[in-house]
Order: C-alpha cells, then sequence, then structure tokens
C-alpha cells in the first residue's frame, strides 16, 4: 500500500513538473523584414485596420498573427532596407532567420544557390493557390517553374501631387481635374508656370546620394520607348538615344531649378509634406502616409493630395518599372511544428492581402484586386492600370540591387552635371557589363 | 654551444607565447594566407571558388572606380592624418595640466571615441544637411548661401574627414598626453633658469622628446585611416559620382552585394600592400632621422 501510494505522489509530482513544461513551450520561427521601425506607434497593435503606412501594417499583421497564435512564438528581425547585407551574411554563416521580406527583383541572386526553399508543398498545405496570385507577382516568385516566395505585392514610381500647389499655378482643368504634361517640352513649360506662379520647384526630387528615383525613371521610360535596353539579360544597352533624352530632361529640370537640390530621401519626404514643391517623384508605399495627411488638416497636403502614374511624355505605349514585395523561406533543418507554424504565418499573411494594399502598393492576390474594398480605397482608380501594363526588368538579370546602383550613381553623376552624359551612359554600361560577366 | 637547460628554459618560455602565437595565426596569419589564396579565385560567399590566377587584378587595375577609390582613399589619408597628428598634440599641449578644468576637457574631447560609427553618422549628417542643418543654419544667420556638403563632389571627402576627425580624436590626444607626463619637469625647469621662450621649449625640448610618440600616432592613424568605410558608407554611400568611395567601400561592394569575393579579397591585398608600404615608409623615415642624430 505504501509503495503504490509513492508511486502515485511520484507520478503526480512528475506530471505537475513536467506537465505545465510541455504546454507552456511555444513554436518559435524567426521572421526578418525591412519597412522600417514604428513601435511607438503600432508596437502592440494588433487591430490592423488602424495601422497606416507599411511599417504601421506590417507591425500589425505580425502582432494579430501572434496574438491569434499564442502557441507560436515569432521573433522578429527589422532591418535596414533593404537589409540583403545582413541577409547574404546570415546565410553565409548558416544561420539564417525563417521567412524573410524580400524583393521579386533579388530572389534569383539566393535561389539559384540553393539558399531558399521551394514553396509549392508549403503553400499547398497551408491551402493558398498560386492560382489566386496576380499574374505579375505570380511571375516575380516563380523561378525555374518552383515558386519562391509568397507575393504580397507590386509597386512602382508614380508622381504624388499637392493639387493645392496645382490649383495655384493654374495647372487644373474647369472640372478640377488635373493638367498632365504630354510631351518633354510641355513638362518643361509647366514646371516653369508651376515656379512663377508658387513660386516654388515643381519637383520634389530625392537627389543627395539616392540612386533610386533615377534608375526607376530610366526604366519607365525606356520601356515606354521600347527601347530594349537589357534584350540580352546579360548585357545592358544604355548609351542609346533614347537614355539620353531621358537623362537631358531630368538635367534641363536641374539646370532651370525646376526641382528641389540637395535633398536625401527623408529630406524629400519631409519636404514635400511641407510643401516644398509641387511633385514628389516616389513610389507606391507611401501613398497610404500622405492620404492619411491629406485628410488632416493644418499641412500642406491637406484636402490637396493626388496620385498618377509617371505621365509618358516620350510617347510610346504606357508600361511601368515594376518590382514586387514577397515572404520567402530559407533553407534549413525545421522541426514539423515550426513547419506548420510557418504555414499558417504565409497563410495569414495571404489572408490580409488587402491590409497591406492600403500602403498604395498593388496586391499580389488576383481576388484582392478584384474587390469591391480595394477599389474603394483611395487614388486606387488612377493608378489600377499599373498592374497590367507593370515591367519588372527580366529574371534572368542578375544582382538587379547592384545593377541599379550602378545606373542610379552614373545617371545622377549626369543629372547633376558631374559628368557628361554620354560618358556617364557609357560607364553605366562598361560598369553593369563587367558586374554581369562576372 | 648551448646547454641542455638553456635549451629546457627556451621551451618553457615558448609556452607562455603560444597562446598568443595561436590567436594570432587564427586571427591574422591564415585570414591573409587565405584571402590571398581567394584573390587568385572566381568565389562567391557560398560555394567553393575556381582558379583563375590573376584575372582578379587585372580587372582591377582596369576599373576607373576602384582606381578612383584609391585616390580617394590617398585623400583622406592626407587630409586626417596630419590633422590628427596637428590636433591632437595640440590638444594635449593645451590640457596637459593638473587642473579639473583640463580634466573634464580631456574626458569631453575623449567622449566622442566611445560612439558607434553610426552615431557619430547620424550627428553629422544633421550638422551637414542642407536646409535644415546645424551649418546651413549658421550660413544663413551670417548671410551666406547654403553649402551642400554630402552631395558636392569637392566637399563630400572634407566633411567626412571633419567627422572623422571629431570622431577619433581622443586616441592621438591621450597618447600624446602620456608622452608628455613622462618628460621630466627638471629639463623645463633648466629651460625657464636660461630664460628660453615657450616656442624655443616646444621646438627643442616638447617635440625631440615625443618624436617616438609622434611616429606612433602617424602610423596607426595611417592604418586606421586607410580602412575608411562606416563613415563614407553612411554619410555618402561613396557618392556623388564617386568622390568619396574608398578602397573598403569598394571591397564591401564587390564582395557583398555583387557577391564576387575573389575580386574583394584582391583589392583588399592591394589595400594590405598599401597599408604596409606607408607605415613601412614612416617608419624607415623616423628611424633614418633618430640614427643620423
Amino acid at each position: 500500500m505504501k509503495t503504490g501510494m509513492r508511486n502515485i505522489l511520484l507520478a503526480a509530482s512528475l506530471a505537475l513538473t513536467t506537465g505545465p513544461a510541455l504546454a507552456a513551450d511555444p513554436v518559435e520561427i524567426t521572421v526578418q523584414r525591412f519597412f522600417g521601425t514604428c513601435d511607438a506607434d503600432w508596437g502592440t497593435n494588433t487591430d490592423i485596420s488602424k495601422a497606416i503606412g507599411e511599417c504601421g501594417i506590417i507591425t500589425s499583421q505580425i502582432n494579430k498573427f501572434a496574438a491569434d497564435n499564442p502557441d507560436i512564438k515569432v521573433n522578429v528581425n527589422t532591418v535596414e532596407w533593404p537589409g540583403y547585407d545582413q541577409l547574404t551574411a546570415q546565410l553565409a554563416s548558416g544561420e539564417p532567420p525563417d521567412l524573410v521580406t524580400i524583393h521579386e527583383s533579388v530572389l534569383s541572386d539566393y535561389q539559384s544557390k540553393g539558399l531558399l526553399q521551394p514553396l509549392d508543398e508549403v503553400l499547398k498545405s497551408a491551402g493558398v493557390d498560386p492560382a489566386g496570385f496576380t499574374a505579375a507577382g505570380r511571375e516575380g516568385v516563380t523561378k525555374d517553374g518552383q515558386i519562391f516566395g509568397l507575393p504580397i505585392d507590386s509597386h512602382t514610381m508614380l508622381w504624388h501631387i499637392n493639387m493645392n500647389y496645382f490649383r495655384k499655378a493654374g495647372l487644373v482643368n474647369a472640372d478640377g481635374t488635373l493638367i498632365l504634361p504630354k510631351t518633354a517640352d510641355e513638362l518643361l513649360a509647366q514646371a516653369k508656370q508651376f515656379k512663377e506662379k508658387v513660386g516654388k520647384p515643381y519637383l520634389v526630387q530625392s537627389m543627395a546620394n539616392e540612386k533610386g528615383a533615377f534608375y526607376r525613371a530610366m526604366y519607365i521610360y525606356l520601356t515606354q520607348m521600347k527601347s530594349d535596353f537589357f534584350a540580352d539579360p546579360t548585357h545592358l544597352k544604355l548609351n542609346t538615344p533614347e537614355a539620353k533624352k531621358i537623362v537631358q530632361l531630368f538635367k534641363d529640370i536641374y539646370d532651370q531649378d525646376l526641382t528641389t537640390k540637395d535633398q536625401d530621401y527623408a529630406a524629400s519626404l519631409s519636404g514635400f509634406t511641407k510643401g516644398d514643391g509641387g511633385v514628389l517623384l516616389n513610389g507606391t508605399w507611401v501613398v497610404g502616409d500622405f492620404d492619411a495627411l491629406s485628410k488632416a488638416q493644418g499641412n500642406a497636403l491637406s484636402d490637396g493630395y493626388t496620385v498618377y502614374p509617371y505621365p509618358p511624355v516620350f510617347g510610346g505605349t504606357p508600361a511601368y518599372w515594376s518590382d514586387g514585395h514577397s515572404w520567402a523561406l530559407t533553407k534549413k533543418d525545421r522541426s514539423p511544428e515550426q513547419t506548420a507554424a510557418i504555414q499558417k504565418f504565409l497563410k495569414f499573411m495571404a489572408d490580409t492581402n488587402f491590409e497591406w494594399a492600403r500602403t498604395g502598393h498593388l496586391p499580389a492576390q488576383q481576388a484582392v484586386i478584384d474587390s469591391a474594398q480595394f477599389k474603394a480605397l483611395p487614388h486606387v482608380t488612377t493608378i489600377l492600370d499599373i498592374a497590367a501594363t507593370a515591367k519588372p526588368l527580366p529574371a534572368q538579370v542578375r544582382h538587379q540591387f547592384a545593377v541599379n546602383d550602378i545606373i542610379g550613381e552614373e545617371v545622377a553623376a549626369a543629372i547633376m552635371g558631374q559628368k557628361e552624359i554620354d560618358a556617364a551612359l557609357a560607364d553605366a554600361e562598361t560598369r553593369v557589363n563587367d558586374l554581369l560577366a562576372n | 654551444m648551448r646547454s641542455a637547460t638553456a635549451h629546457q628554459s627556451d621551451l618553457k618560455n615558448g609556452i607562455f607565447v603560444t597562446p598568443f602565437l595561436l590567436v594570432f595565426s587564427c586571427l591574422l596569419v591564415i585570414p591573409l594566407l587565405w584571402g590571398a589564396w581567394l584573390s587568385l579565385t572566381k568565389a562567391d560567399l557560398f560555394g567553393p571558388g575556381k582558379f583563375v590566377g590573376l584575372a582578379n587584378y587585372s580587372r582591377l587595375f582596369a576599373d576607373k572606380v576602384f582606381l578612383g577609390s584609391i585616390v580617394n582613399t590617398l585623400y583622406f589619408v592626407l587630409l586626417t592624418v596630419p590633422a590628427f597628428a596637428v590636433c591632437g598634440l595640440a590638444l594635449a599641449l593645451a590640457l596637459n595640466r593638473q587642473t579639473r578644468f583640463a580634466t573634464v576637457m580631456r574626458a569631453i574631447f575623449f567622449a566622442s571615441s566611445v560612439l558607434s560609427v553610426t552615431v557619430v553618422t547620424l550627428i553629422w549628417r544633421i550638422v551637414f544637411i542642407p536646409d535644415i542643418g546645424l551649418l546651413s543654419n549658421i550660413f544663413g544667420w551670417l548671410g551666406l548661401p547654403q553649402v551642400a556638403f554630402l552631395s558636392s563632389p569637392k566637399l563630400a571627402m572634407p566633411a567626412i574627414a571633419i567627422a572623422t576627425l571629431w570622431w577619433g580624436i581622443g586616441l592621438p590626444m591621450m597618447l600624446f598626453l602620456a608622452a608628455l607626463q613622462q618628460i621630466p619637469g627638471e629639463i623645463y625647469e633648466a629651460a625657464a633658469l636660461d630664460n628660453a621662450k615657450r616656442w624655443k621649449t616646444l621646438w627643442h625640448i616638447t617635440l625631440p622628446a615625443i618624436r617616438r610618440t609622434f611616429v606612433l600616432v602617424l602610423i596607426v592613424q595611417c592604418v586606421l585611416q586607410f580602412q575608411l568605410f562606416g563613415q563614407a558608407q553612411l554619410m555618402t554611400q561613396g557618392g556623388p559620382n564617386n568622390a568619396s568611395r574608398p578602397v573598403v567601400l569598394y571591397v564591401y561592394e564587390v564582395a557583398f552585394r555583387r557577391f564576387d569575393v575573389g575580386m574583394g579579397a584582391a583589392t583588399s591585398q592591394v589595400l594590405f600592400a598599401l597599408i604596409l608600404m606607408a607605415a613601412l615608409v614612416q617608419y624607415v623615415v623616423a628611424r633614418r632621422k633618430e640614427e643620423s642624430r
């Protein structure tokens, strides 16, 4: 009897000590993202619909997922945009995160080295059907016939417009609609008119040590002019009459003081919101922030913000450079529980794709694009066509971020008069082709 | 002929230096040799390389951006190393007193050295940024036009040099202070009795007494400033028009952004040779001067 009682007590004490420990151990996954930090504003928010901007929405999405899944511990690494140097180092050292935000233009760099895990089976088990992705999203994450990312958006560059200034400059029709230039000469004429009437530069640009806006503008206009600058994905052809026309236009704008100068990326953003000029050249990712600002009173954009695709001032057919953000899964050993947690996370991200579209990006789920809810979002109607005309660089172009940096650097030097246009385009060609050849 | 006891003693002494030699070999000698081997290969970070001989070097010396980065780095060294030596010495001379004020000032000047490069560049971007920066405001009060330090090809590197000087002045100042405090006070007392003026004392007593420290500061700063990286990456990204791209930033971009590790390693070897030559020249010149005395 004594022995039986002892056994019961022993079993009970074992159950008390090990039971709660097993139940309390959540499965851990690590997700790594860019899009900035905003913990002060959204660090504890789980109502995604209340969040604004890329950082606010993705922070709230992850918070909501963690709150809904107490059995999963989500460790979040927030990296400085774009974070690929860090990711490369993590992969080289064998300590990568599980899931990582990645541009579709960069996926090939890691996928071709066997560092990412195909997602076909993972998505299938999670109940996410790649057939539901937009064509751009599906194309962006498909490599060698397999899916290597969950696409979450397509994005491009836009003209963010201060309508209050455009009205003052007389650049609106009688019905209040915007007058946009149709040719390069019209653009210069309107910019001069704007400066005379408003006393501010027409364009607000990030020019100080910023490469992004320049290569994107080049891609947009070169594509519209049907210049086959990457007809061969291993060879850039940039020293062309079409490219010269584009650089010359931006140089004329610069030389005639029709743009802000010397602002870096952050300064150009805050400058536009303070009323430094008429048109900010920036991406889809700031539409949500500016729209929220325009609905508040007491700032330069109050009741006066709209957004348009780049006007096709060199003729041709509308076509816009695009890229996409996606979630990729790194290749490493995982427990079945971790894989299940990752499936849940990806399903949640796919299911909340509408919330991400409120940033201004075009969603990657076709059902969201087709929904009345999405079409009712501010400014969607003016940029929706981009979903059909978006043109990413060919996926076979390797190291696209490095290629873009070189083109951006050389074009910036030409626009700011630090180099002859011909020399800059020739140097961009040489440097990019050396990179691609090695 | 040496005795067996002497040999035993040598072996015992060897035990004391073994830990250092191990660490030195693992962290310096092996990476150096490995880097030299990598420079002869076409390699990325994720797989074995392929031997390509001197191909990386011939590509390197045909690259205008690399050659520009060498010029930029030499320019930066010229801007900063003499400034570190002169300003460090001037500060040390000014603060070489046993007063509370001097102690506080020494702490203040040294304090910037403990900041990370991220903090330093954040501070100096705020100083240099047009429209709202500190210098911009000062220029505005004086009625002077705005100067875009970080987006001007002529001013970008001097701007980085100023930030670097502010950041690193603590170390040379402390080295000079330590050297100054080694000079016996009697020599100054004797000079005072001889009615020697301050300038003469400095020129004939102080400077000769600290010449070894002076050479040390020059060599240490040369080695450090040849490795300019974080400030250039965070303040200008090497621009505008490659005007502030130093060699280490070039290495970083080539090796980590383009996955061209072989070429990055070849660049590192060239940088190593440059630093070695600069340090050796200073050392040899200093020794010759000393021997000729």
